[in-house]
């Protein structure tokens, strides 16, 4: 055996040499990236815990991928170790060898799950290397298991022959190459080591740990505007997309891939693997861009991204719902880097496609997207009397209208919230003329300069008035008042103020004995969570105990929840306006019609508008605030039912 | 979604803020029967509306502010007595609940009344010159009366404010007595109330002082203008421009409503409210050319029907504000509609002008297809609620508008309705109606049940005569017959409808049997059907006498519609002949011969002509219901007492099993479109 006492040390050497030589390589092509500044010890210390927890809750949601990936991964890492103790210094025990044979077989037992699944793998698995995988793996665990027996004196003296031995080595070999080579130098195996690091420098870190992160990162309006070429994204962007394990969720939860749209959120990471590393995209094994071929894509960190890598409308067809991040096991952000590149088209190059130049023609002419009369904002409520806050200067709750007053159907919907703040004697008040639009389409369209100054404009009214709550029927609103106004606040000058959704507010007011409600007569409602209240902003719960306390015995939908289908209507998709072969809010009506709905609760009047774009025959939408306002008991005595304004409908 | 972005623009009028350009302008309802008090009746109108969206409403047209303007025969409203004012505070929350506004038209009409009766007063104007719509004669105004009558505008002025409503508009049109004195016509003084222009200008202008001194300047006060009274010896347009820039330039009024043409004659009345024969918004030139020369909003209402002229005639800023009187009348909830994306489904004024024929005769004001309009209080719904109760299956047979709308009802009630025709189309009588020169928008009833029918789903079987067996097979719930009448050609057997010497204007206007050269028409009727067919004859080059027992042509028509005709008929040189009852026909050659004998003189006299054709009403299309009825749970009848007071019929709340059978419009007997629609959702609205 005096043959494996220097030939398996040398090639676990060799293996580790190159796997150090590719990682430092990898590790430069990450570096290509814009400098985001990370405390590194302390990153690297807080990543196990990022690994095993957060990142496990995400893979748990496939329960037997979680244990087979638990086994195999698991399983290597203590094998790896072991191996390296064992037969690369020589430490030999009974019990170490024995923890070897133990770890290898749990390896092995993984990788046979691994195994089983490739042998008819779903649509969203990239195939090619991948499939080479679960054998690599078999064939690492089971060669390690079967040399560590010969060398650990568990078997007879002279068991087996030189053929054996030269077999075993060459599965070692085979098996090193692939989980130590290959992890250093592109394989599958990347996944492990660029995942790790990835954890660790991860850009929001705030996802770790049960908190969230969705708002953007603004831009810097002094350097260059968005991303351009790989190597504009920052470092750990670039690392992250390295991560990828192609599993795929991400495309089987994408609205814009189903609706067949020119877009795969895996393969527009792969995309940005194949510039971040140079080279094309022809050893891509998965799915393509819905009707784009494969082999054409051309990358460096230094070519430009669209029109070589990824086409145009591949950025523009993302709604931004974060359905991919949400599913990604990696924890990769996709749309991160859609808006970032987004952000290069409409800001360096002005090629904002379809009504998207238009729109933000007129955010920056009549601070909303429509091109209304920006002194027109409150036409919606003329006979509403609603109390404006540069007369009155303080209120409990300032009422963000959004730019839905100049929607005729979005109106309804805020005329229903009024009708409800009314009976519940809410001391509030409007903005009137004063608001702007609050810069969320501008922003998810790429024109962060737009965003910014429509934000400051913004910030600096809302500085003028004493309040404590914000309260929108908008969750887009919601979202970038909540989530991305606080960059742009003067430094010490932070807003004071809480700000809600509608649904949570309304809510609020029904358990705390503010309003009574009639129960909802009117068959079988569904709920449709909208992407900027649920994903983006975890809310969940109030609009289901809402619907609740209407009586009604939501029918969810497949997919509800952190897992709701997108409207179509974020991220300026219908602007933007990218064909695919069904659309997207059709789609997301079949779902409801798949529980027999009669109505769909929606929270959101972009969702409204998308869902009630579906052709009839089909479930009336009806928004959270008006399902309530329906409902309203109001007193008939007393003041405060009097200047409840009652609608026709 | 900006579609109707200048409609919905809020504007203000004084401190008033109005949340649309729409208005529902002045008009007399004759609902404020109480001693001219308004009535829960007249709350629940304006109230409809108000909740419906409607931005402005004016109503109380030619409310009265002195005790001698009489307002008795239109049953207005009357400001002369403080007893008003808590009605008006009714009026106002009502209205304001819904954030509508409310206003009130006074007026002192002068000649432009009745003497014979009430309290039999002198009538008053200017120079004492009669008025030939109401047969008025009276008396000239003395200075002491015009005093008296200033303080009266006043005075009425004062209560509207104090009732809570938001404004006055002050009547200067339809020949009242400010627009009296206005006019050369009839303002034939010469002391300062008359003559020159500022002379003629005074009365008003001192009414106008007065109201502003005794509700202050945040109070809105309007005036409504003729824009040209159409009289060679009247005011026309640059009078008008004068006119009102004199009263603008005085900065005491709020807005102007302008309103074409005068109306002291019938054929100018017949311009005031232009019915279906006129074009889309026939005057709108000359509310603009008022517009003109003024400062202040102006309102203008003739033929604004529709969402989409209404923003047009806004966007390109001709006036202010769009008067949608009758579009409200026949639709209260056309603002509601279009902000619901729903103008599809309003129902949208044809310009029949049943409302407004029937106020000129005293009677109240009601929609030829609408029969919840006015009817509010008696629990008649514009929105029809869905049925808590059992799912019925309805089977309606008959298309007309009376079968239409129990289809519409019963299927807004959620019920499974099958609707019969035995036509290619809907429609009924309303189809042949509308074959006729002028008359063509009438189909606009059937066109908007059509869309109704097919967005609730019920299923038409056209082209398909229903007959006991098929009901018997279908086995409804209910079954509703409006199988509608037949031409009654048999009355006097000597017309020889049996040997084929006579055809019915059924036979002509829906074109089965072609015009002759040389025409008799024979109408005993008087109304529309008779006129519309010798019009339809003439237009097609027919030689046309019109020939009836009665005292004259279409005297069944009101005021606003049979000028038109009449317009039309002297045209086309169509003889109209009266009080000859046609007493036999009989052929020569291929010539018929027509004897007609005088009704008061027994003399006859005969016209040799190619063609007779006779209105002669109709009789009810019955046998089928005489099949149904005894095998029908309640025996075909209607319980009256339950129907007249908009209640369930009592045979909806017996469970036993069977077919409830009713019957309605003319096929039990002839009436009106009106009376079918009403019949149909009375009984339907429980089903």
């Amino acid at each position: 055996m005096t043959i494996l006492d220097w030939l398996l040390p040398a090639v676990l050497v060799v293996a580790l040499t190159l796997l150090f030589i590719g990682a430092i390589r990898r590790v430069q092509l990450w570096r290509a990236g814009r400098p985001d500044s990370v405390n590194l010890v302390a990153c690297l210390l807080a990543m196990p815990r990022r690994y095993l927890v957060d990142l496990h809750h995400v893979v748990e949601r496939d329960k037997v991928m979680s244990d087979t990936h638990v086994a195999t991964a698991g399983g290597f890492v203590l094998s790896m170790i072991l191996i390296l103790i064992v037969h690369l210094f020589g430490i030999n025990s009974a019990s170490l060898n024995g923890a070897l044979l133990i770890a290898t077989a749990l390896m092995f037992t993984g990788s046979m799950s691994v195994y089983k699944r490739r042998l008819n793998p779903p649509a969203r698995l990239s195939k090619g290397p991948w499939m080479r995988l679960p054998k690599s793996l078999l064939v690492f665990s089971g060669s390690f298991f079967l040399l560590t027996l010969l060398t650990s004196g568990f078997l007879p003296e002279g068991f087996g022959s030189w053929v054996l031995v030269a077999v075993l080595m060459a599965g070692v070999t085979l098996g090193v190459m692939e989980l130590l080579f290959g992890m250093g130098w592109g394989g599958p195996m990347k996944h492990a080591f660029a995942g790790a690091l990835h954890l660790a420098f991860h850009r929001r870190p705030e996802r770790f740990g049960g908190g969230r992160s969705t708002g953007l990162k603004p831009v810097n309006l002094d350097g260059p505007l968005g991303v351009s070429e790989p190597a504009d994204f920052k470092w750990n962007q670039l690392l992250g997309f390295d991560a990828c394990v192609q599993c795929g969720r991400c495309e089987a939860a994408c609205p814009a891939f189903a609706a067949g749209q020119p877009l795969n959120p895996k393969k527009l990471i792969q995309d940005m693997v194949v510039g971040l590393a140079g080279g094309s995209d022809s050893r891509y094994a998965g799915s393509p861009y819905p009707g784009k071929e494969i082999g054409k894509a051309q990358g460096g960190p230094h070519r430009p991204i669209v029109g070589s890598l990824v086409s145009a409308d591949t950025l523009w067809s993302c709604t931004t719902c974060r359905a991919c991040v949400e599913e990604c096991p990696m924890m990769i952000e996709h749309v991160d880097a859609i808006v970032d590149m987004r952000r290069h088209l409409t800001l360096e190059r002005g090629e904002t496609p379809n009504k998207g130049a238009e729109l933000l023609d007129n955010l920056i002419a009549t601070d909303n997207p429509g091109g209304y009369n920006p002194g027109s904002r409150m036409n919606w409520a003329a006979d509403l009397d609603l109390p404006l806050m540069a007369e009155k200067k303080e209120a409990e709750v300032l009422f963000w209208v959004s730019d839905g007053c100049f929607d005729m159907r979005s109106q309804r919907i805020l005329r229903a919230f009024v009708s409800i703040l009314k009976t519940a004697g809410v001391d509030f008040a409007v903005l009137g003329n004063e608001e702007c639009d609050s810069g969320d389409v501008a922003r998810r369209l790429g024109d962060d300069a737009t965003f910014k100054s429509l934000a400051r404009h913004n910030i600096a009214t809302l500085a003028r008035y004493r309040f404590r709550r914000i309260v929108t029927t908008d969750p887009h609103a919601f979202h970038v008042l909540k989530n991305e106004y606080g960059d742009f606040y003067p430094e010490g000058k932070e807003g004071d103020y809480e700000v809600l959704h509608h649904s949570t507010f309304i809510n609020e007011l029904v358990e705390h004995g503010k309003l009574k409600l009639d129960a909802f007569r009117g068959g079988a409602v569904t709920y449709h969570d909208p992407c900027y209240l649920g994903r983006y902003n975890g809310e969940y719960d109030s609009p289901r105990s809402l619907l609740a306390a209407l009586g009604i015995q939501v029918r969810e939908m497949e997919r509800s929840g952190y897992r709701s289908r997108c409207c179509g209507g974020g991220g300026g998709a219908p602007i933007t306006d990218i064909p695919g072969k069904h659309r997207i809010a059709d789609m997301r009506m079949d779902d409801a019609r798949e529980v027999q709905a009669r109505t769909i609760a929606v929270a959101c009047q972009q969702c409204t508008a998308m869902l009630e774009g579906v052709v009839e025959p089909r479930p009336e939408i009806r928004d959270l605030a008006e399902l309530v306002a329906d409902a309203l008991i109001v007193e008939s005595t007393g003041a405060r039912a009097e200047y409840v304004t009652e609608e026709v409908y | 979604m900006s579609q109707f972005e200048a409609l919905f623009r809020p504007l203000k009028i004084n401190q008033l803020t109005i949340r649309n350009r729409v208005v529902s302008t002045a008009h007399a309802e004759v609902y404020a029967t109480d001693n001219g008090m308004t009535t829960e009746r007249y709350v629940k109108y304006y109230e409809e509306k108000a909740k419906g969206g409607c931005g402005l409403s004016i109503c109380g047209g030619s409310s009265v502010v002195s005790i001698d303007s009489p307002q008795s025969w239109w049953s207005s409203v009357n400001l002369s007595t403080d007893r008003i004012i808590p009605h008006f505070q009714n009026l106002a929350d009502a209205v304001h609940k819904h954030g509508g506004k409310i206003m009130i038209q006074i007026s002192h009409m002068g000649r432009r009344s009745r003497w014979d009766g009430e309290h039999w007063p002198n009538l008053m104007s200017p120079s004492g010159i009669r008025e030939p719509v109401h047969r008025a004669t009276c008396k000239t105004i003395e200075v002491e009366e015009i005093e008296r009558v200033i303080a009266d505008f006043a005075q009425a002025a004062r209560r509207a404010k104090e009732g809570g409503l938001d404004g006055v508009e002050l009547s200067a049109v339809h020949q009242h007595l400010i627009d009296q004195f206005w006019s050369p016509r009839v303002n034939k003084r010469t002391d300062q109330w008359g003559g020159a222009f500022e002379n003629r200008m005074r009365f008003g202008m001192e009414v106008l002082k007065a109201v502003r001194d005794e509700v202050g300047r945040d109070f809105a006060v309007g005036i409504r203008i003729c824009g040209d009274e159409f009289h060679p010896d009247g005011l026309n347009q640059d009078d008008m421009k004068q006119i009102a820039k004199y009263y603008n330039d005085t900065g005491l009024l709020d807005f102007f409503g302008v309103v074409g043409s005068g109306c002291d004659t019938h054929n100018t009345l017949a311009n005031v409210i232009p019915n279906m024969s006129y074009p889309p918004e026939p005057f709108l030139h000359l509310a603009a050319g008022i517009k003109e020369v003024v400062d202040v909003p102006v309102i203008h209402a003739q033929n604004i029907k529709d969402p989409n002229q209404a923003e047009r005639i806004l966007e390109a800023g001709y006036v202010d504000f769009v008067g949608m009187t009758r579009a409200h009348i026949a639709d209260p909830h056309i603002i509601a509609k279009i902000k619901m994306n729903q103008v599809d489904q309003i129902r949208q004024c044809v310009g029949a002008n049943y409302c407004i024929d029937r106020q000129y005769q005293g009677l109240d004001v009601l929609c030829i297809q609408n029969a919840a309009t006015s009817r509010e209080h008696m629990g008649l719904p514009h929105l029809i609620e869905k049925t808590t109760g059992a799912i019925r299956k309805v089977l309606v047979i008959g298309g007309g508008p009376g079968g239409m709308e129990a289809a519409r009802v019963a299927a807004e009630r959620g019920h499974a309705v099958t609707l019969i025709e035995k036509t290619s189309e809907l429609g009924g009588q309303i189809t042949l109606a509308a074959r006729a020169p002028q008359r063509d928008q009438i189909a606009g009833i059937t066109r908007w049940y059509a869309l109704e029918l097919a967005r609730l789903g019920v299923e038409l079987c056209l082209d398909t005569i229903a007959d006991a067996a098929m009901v018997r097979d279908l086995r409804p719930d209910v079954c509703i017959l409006a199988t509608g009448g037949i031409p009654f050609l048999e009355q006097n057997p000597e017309w020889g409808f049996d040997n084929g010497l006579v055809v019915s204007s059924w036979d002509i206007l829906s074109g089965r049997v072609d015009p002759g050269e040389n025409v008799l028409v024979y109408d005993t009727i008087c109304e529309f059907s008779g006129m519309s067919v010798a019009d339809y004859l003439a237009a097609k080059g027919s030689q046309v006498e019109l020939v009836t027992d009665d005292i004259k042509p279409g005297v069944g028509i009101g005021g606003t519609t049979f000028p038109t005709y009449y317009r039309s008929l002297y045209e086309r040189e169509v003889i109209m002949s009266s009080d000859l009852v046609l007493d036999k026909v009989y052929a020569e050659g291929n010539k018929k011969v027509a004897v007609l004998e005088n009704e008061y003189t027994g003399q006859q006299e005969e016209r040799v002509v190619d063609q007779i054709v006779i209105e002669n009403g109709t009789r009810p299309d019955e046998a089928l219901y005489y099949e149904l009825k005894e095998g029908s749970v309640n025996r075909g009848q209607i319980d009256v007492d339950a129907l007249f007071a908009c209640q369930a019929q009592p045979a909806l709340h017996d469970s036993g099993s069977g077919m409830i059978l009713w019957r309605l419009g003319d096929c039990v007997s002839q009436r009106n479109t009106h009376a079918a629609i009403y019949d149909a959702l009375r009984l339907c609205k429980d089903l």
